[in-house]
């Protein structure tokens, strides 16, 4: 049950900054809602002392999608309905494009925004291993500050980033990908819709005859928290993508997980469907 | 004038479709009264203890806090339940399933309270626990509930021939064990009701999120020592049932009294879906071990049969549920020699009663398991072993009844949803001679090379069909009757009442229809009353598929009535003769050879002056039906109804998911009333059936359910099921509205066998325990995390 609160709006990104200061102590941000309403519902200790809402959807400055010569920007309260329905979106980052589509439902789409994924930072966030395989960097702005660091650095563990509790996350910069990368996400959850992610993968590779120029590989929900695995895509540089390999290579994500999370409840399941689920992703971006 | 039906059969949208849609109507939370109170729940996190004390004093002072209400506050029945009274209003001498409500604060805010009943400290004694119902009837087991003597709830056994003459006269027997789970009704709307006191001299009345008043009323009645005329429970728009919204509410709905007649003040409860997961009573998890004697000709000799129930902490309806397994167990297959033994236990988990199948999908998984099992062991396809041993009109039931009086249409369905899905060529091209699983070994989590599955043989397809027989309405559970309320009012427009409850499925529709084609006028000329037990007669509660059937029968049978005074009034008044026909078609009544025709409202105008009533309230009584519970014969149900499901899917046998891509739904439910409302019927029950069949299950650690959310316990969405296809064979039958039975639960009770058969089909491996989810079918066992945390892992 969740107690009386106080919700203000703040019409711009310097309001918003300012009350993060004035009430730091009870203050919390709501985009969409979708983590915040239930976490305090339920009486998550995450959420607990939140007396005081900032709703950011009005804050314009956080709300576009631009497109210089080198990266797509997306604003931190962007909901996933707008990615979906953006051409940008949809053409230059095919792999976020899909993660986003199968976020929960129409209903949650059209409420639940991308910082809002990332900064509650679920093991199943969903657009978690699509953003680390495009090496995107999180804009974050304080009154006094303003920064931006990879997503990698800014997700620190499980519901834990470097956001400060004076900070907004403003914007999602990503560099366009060579159109020569191919790629694709994969989500496996218990239904087609609404569902937790029980495995996410993003793979991204650029070959050339079958050789693997570069490759990027993530994962979520089988981890901690979603992750880049260097040492798979450093062992794979320069190899032959043949089907022995692609094996190996599957059966050495296998091996990390196992490494990353020791065996678990879930184990038995995950581990060989991660594996075997990254081999038929593989199987399938060879053959386009 | 032979007339062809004008409403009946035909789509009609549901009379109270705008209002839902576009947020008018009003549920049991909408009613708010001036000086409306809220009660708060008090629980202990324990599934069996003693209570010793209960302590309130850091709340008895608190503003916030109007009444603290417990069991020293129920003036008449202190325990209650729909067949034994072994469930208490409130437990203040023990707890025996997590549930259990020992008290309940109430006061203005429902927040405040939330805080307050944190406060309250109750001093307990852990009991031993008993949660394997496989335990329960051990010598050493703990008694639930001593009183009882026993932890057996119910033992239904059916005896038939001589099955151990008939195992030895079969050239094959096999023997298999199956299991079902427990499982969550699923509601929308979770519980909710306001009880408010009334002048004194009329007592109390209850609005609410109920299934069945008349039983709700029974139960306020005993536990406020009420006669039954001084509690009226008047039914709200109800967000969903499915059976789920009966004992659980009249007991919310006697607490909500019992606060509101002490206090003297409306006082309102409303659950939270945890709380409401967390309470409620669900469908019983079964154990069914079938042996099964047959021969080279696939003809069935003898089948045994032992089931076992986990009723849960309390009796509920497992007697009547268990019943229709006795009855229904061996499926629709004529055999000659049945032993039956089905019994239901009690153990501390959460408690077992009606849901929308009500003790048949369970039997069903597991005989139409078994039957596929046969026919590919003799090499025939599912159609043909059915074919030999299903039944046809005169065949004789376990239980001894001899079919008659309806169309048997068990092969017709059969033959329909064979020829509509191309079944046997599908059947053949899809079957597996070996399992197409990877048995994977986990003592090494990588796995070989060898075991990675080539990209075009991911994917494997299957058809699967299940087949039932279905008693309808309560047969030889009790008494069963129903009546309906019309009055015509003198411009030809109708108010309609029935004793049977909306439970969202849209009867009041279907008894509009059944009115207006007595009548021969438009639906939208009938209002359809708020049922009140003030004003309503009783018909017994809405269950078993009964409302089309006994309700219609009742709003028909009172139509008519009304209907020969219009007649006779008619030919008096235009001297007719007798073979002279009057037929009520286009709100206008029709005279053979004739003047021009008269308007429906003319003649109801007429009536008025002429001083003839055009009110009365009409009855539909069931034909009689036997029991001998000893030996479980007799003509257990008066008529049947008969379907047949196809489900086409595909299974990925890389991470065990089925897609359930097609599912044909062929039903015979008699004549259809409400075309839309029939549809609706198959919509929704294939999509349960399915949920119960690959996904849902309600787990518990050592009584406490783990799934308390949506988030958890997952139901299937409408992008998990393919596309449904309903094909209603409208067999004939003497009884109910121009022959119209039940469809409701025969929709829902066939859909996990015809997956699970499927499944088979698809990659050659049988599973034998529901929900067939990921874990199962690639692991064929459930994983469970360790602790009650929730999020994904
Ligand atoms: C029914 C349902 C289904 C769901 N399905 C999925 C799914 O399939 N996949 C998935 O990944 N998730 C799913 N979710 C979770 C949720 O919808 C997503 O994580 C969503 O992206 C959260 O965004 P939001 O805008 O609603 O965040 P909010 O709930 O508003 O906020 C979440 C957190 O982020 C902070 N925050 C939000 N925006 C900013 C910002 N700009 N700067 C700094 N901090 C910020 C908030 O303070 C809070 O701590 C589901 C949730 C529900 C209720």
């Amino acid at each position: 049950m969740i107690s009386s609160l106080e919700i203000l709006i703040p019409k711009n990104l310097n309001e918003a900054l300012s009350l993060l200061v004035e009430r730091k102590n009870n203050c919390r941000i709501i985009a969409g809602g979708t983590d915040v309403v239930p976490g305090l519902q339920q009486g998550s200790n995450r959420f607990a002392n939140s007396e005081l809402l900032i709703d950011i959807n009005r804050i314009p400055e956080i709300k576009s999608i631009t497109q210089t010569r080198e990266k797509i920007s997306i604003g931190g309260a962007e909901t996933f309905s707008d990615m979906l329905q953006n051409q940008i979106v949809k053409e230059e980052l095919p792999l976020l494009w899909k993660a986003c589509s199968t976020i929960g439902s129409v209903q949650i789409r059209n409420r639940a925004t991308i910082a809002g994924n990332f900064v509650n930072n679920a093991p199943c966030a969903d657009t978690v291993p699509a953003l680390l395989v495009y090496n995107a960097t999180i804009e974050v702005e304080s009154l006094s500050s303003k920064k931006e660091i990879s997503i990698g650095e800014f997700l620190t563990g499980p519901y834990k980033t470097k956001l400060n509790k004076d900070e907004i996350v403003t914007r999602i910069n990503i560099p366009i990908p060579s159109k020569e990368f191919r790629g694709d996400f994969y989500k496996l959850g218990r239904r087609r819709a609404v569902a937790i992610s029980r495995i996410t993968l993003a793979v991204l590779t650029k070959t050339q005859n079958h050789m693997i120029d570069e490759i990027r590989i993530a994962s979520g929900a089988v981890t901690p928290i979603g992750i880049r695995f260097s040492d798979l895509e450093k062992l794979a540089k320069g190899k032959y993508a043949d089907d022995k390999f692609l094996k190996l290579l599957s059966q050495k994500l296998g091996e990390q997980i196992l490494n990353v999370t020791g065996l678990r409840w879930s184990s038995e399941y995950k581990l060989p469907v991660v594996q075997q689920m990254f081999y038929q992703l593989l199987k399938e971006i060879e053959h386009g | 004038m032979n007339k062809e039906f004008s409403v009946v059969g035909k789509p009609v949208i549901r009379e109270d479709g705008l209002d839902k849609v576009t947020g008018r109507a009003k549920f049991a939370d909408d009613y708010k009264f001036p000086g409306m109170l809220h009660a708060v729940m008090l629980r202990i996190s324990s599934a069996h203890a003693k209570i010793n004390s209960i302590d309130f004093s850091a709340i008895e002072n608190d503003e916030s806090l109007v009444s603290i209400i417990t069991a020293d506050d129920v003036p008449g029945t202190k325990k209650v339940g729909m067949i034994k009274n072994d469930q208490p209003i409130f437990c203040n001498e023990k707890v025996v399933t997590p549930g259990d409500v020992l008290a309940m604060i109430v006061g203005e805010s429902e927040a405040k309270l939330h805080e307050l009943v944190k406060k309250i400290k109750v001093d307990f004694t852990p009991l031993p626990l008993l949660t394997d119902p496989k335990k329960s009837l051990e010598t050493d087991a703990v008694l639930i509930h001593p009183v009882e003597g026993s932890n057996l709830i119910i033992h239904h056994p059916l005896r038939k021939g001589n099955v151990e003459k008939g195992f030895a006269e079969s050239e094959f027997v096999l023997e298999q064990t199956y299991s079902t789970q427990l499982i969550e009704h699923s509601y929308l709307e979770p519980e909710a009701v306001v009880a408010i006191p009334l002048e004194t001299s009329l007592g109390v009345k209850v609005i609410g999120s109920i299934q069945n008043p008349f039983t709700t009323r029974r139960f306020v009645s005993e536990v406020l020592n009420f006669p039954l005329s001084k509690v009226r429970i008047q039914q709200a728009h109800l967000g969903g049932s499915f059976g789920g919204k009966d004992d659980i509410m009249c007991i919310l709905s006697a607490r909500a009294a019992v606060a509101a007649m002490k206090i003297n003040r409306p006082v309102k409860i409303r659950y939270t879906r945890e709380e409401s997961i967390l309470e409620s009573y669900k469908r019983h998890p079964y154990v069914l071990n079938y042996k099964v004697g047959y021969n080279k000709s696939g003809k069935i000799q003898a089948m045994k049969i032992d089931i076992l129930a986990d009723g849960g902490a309390y009796a509920s309806m497992s007697p009547f549920v268990t019943w229709r397994t006795v009855v229904q167990a061996t499926g629709p297959y004529e055999i000659e020699n049945v032993h039956t033994d089905v019994r239901a236990v009690y153990t501390n988990n959460p408690y077992t009663g009606a849901m929308r199948g009500f003790g048949s999908p369970q039997p069903i998984f597991a005989q139409e398991s078994l039957m596929d099992e046969i026919a590919v062991q003799l090499n025939m396809t599912p159609d043909e072993i059915r074919k030999v041993n299903g039944y046809k009109s005169g065949s004789i039931t376990a239980t001894g009844q001899k079919l008659q009086n309806h169309e048997v249409n068990l092969l017709t369905v059969l033959e329909t949803a064979e020829e509509d899905t191309g079944f046997r060529k599908k059947w053949l091209e899809n079957k597996k001679d070996k399992s197409q699983l990877i048995e994977y070994d986990f003592s090494s989590p990588i796995i070989n090379e060898s075991q990675f599955i080539s990209p075009d043989s991911l994917i494997k397809k299957g058809i699967g069909l299940a087949v039932s027989f279905r008693g309808c309405s309560l047969g030889a559970e009790g008494t069963d009757a129903a009546s309906a309320y019309i009055s015509i009012q003198n411009d030809g427009s109708v108010y309609l009442d029935c004793g049977l409850a909306e439970n969202g499925q849209g009867l009041r529709t279907t008894y509009s229809i059944i009115a207006a084609e007595v009548f021969g006028i438009s639906t939208d000329q009938i209002i359809y009353l708020e049922l009140d037990t003030g004003t309503t007669p009783d018909s017994g509660p809405t269950v078993a598929s009964r409302a089309t059937l006994m309700g219609g029968g009742a709003v028909k049978a009172t139509a008519e009535i009304l209907r020969k005074r219009l007649e006779e009034l008619i030919r008096s008044e235009w001297n007719l003769k007798s073979d002279d026909e009057i037929v009520f078609q286009n709100n206008q009544v029709l005279i053979t050879n004739h003047q021009s025709p008269i308007t429906f409202k003319d003649i109801c105008k007429l009536a008025y002056q002429r001083g003839i009533s055009l009110a009365t309230i009409g009855w539909y009584k069931s034909p009689s039906v036997g029991w001998d519970e000893h030996v479980g014969q007799g003509d257990a149900y008066f008529t049947y109804v008969y379907g047949c499901q196809v489900a086409e899917v595909r299974v990925n046998i890389a991470t065990g998911e089925i897609y359930v891509d097609k599912v044909t739904a062929v039903h015979d439910a008699g004549k259809v009333i409400n075309m839309l409302g029939a549809l609706g019927q198959v919509y929704g029950g294939v999509t349960q059936g399915a949920g119960y069949g690959i996904f849902e299950e309600v787990t518990t650690d050592k009584g406490f359910i783990r799934e308390l959310n949506f988030d958890q316990y997952t139901i299937p969405t409408s992008k998990d099921i393919g596309e449904i296809n309903p094909i209603f064979v409208e067999g004939k039958d003497i009884y109910g509205p121009w022959g119209a039975k039940s469809l409701g639960e025969p929709t829902l009770e066939l859909t996990a066998a015809a997956i699970s058969n499927a499944v088979y089909n698809a990659v050659g491996k049988r599973f034998f325990k529901l929900p067939m989810n990921l874990e199962e079918v690639l692991l064929s066992k459930k994983l469970r995390p360790e602790d009650l945390k929730r999020g994904s892992k």
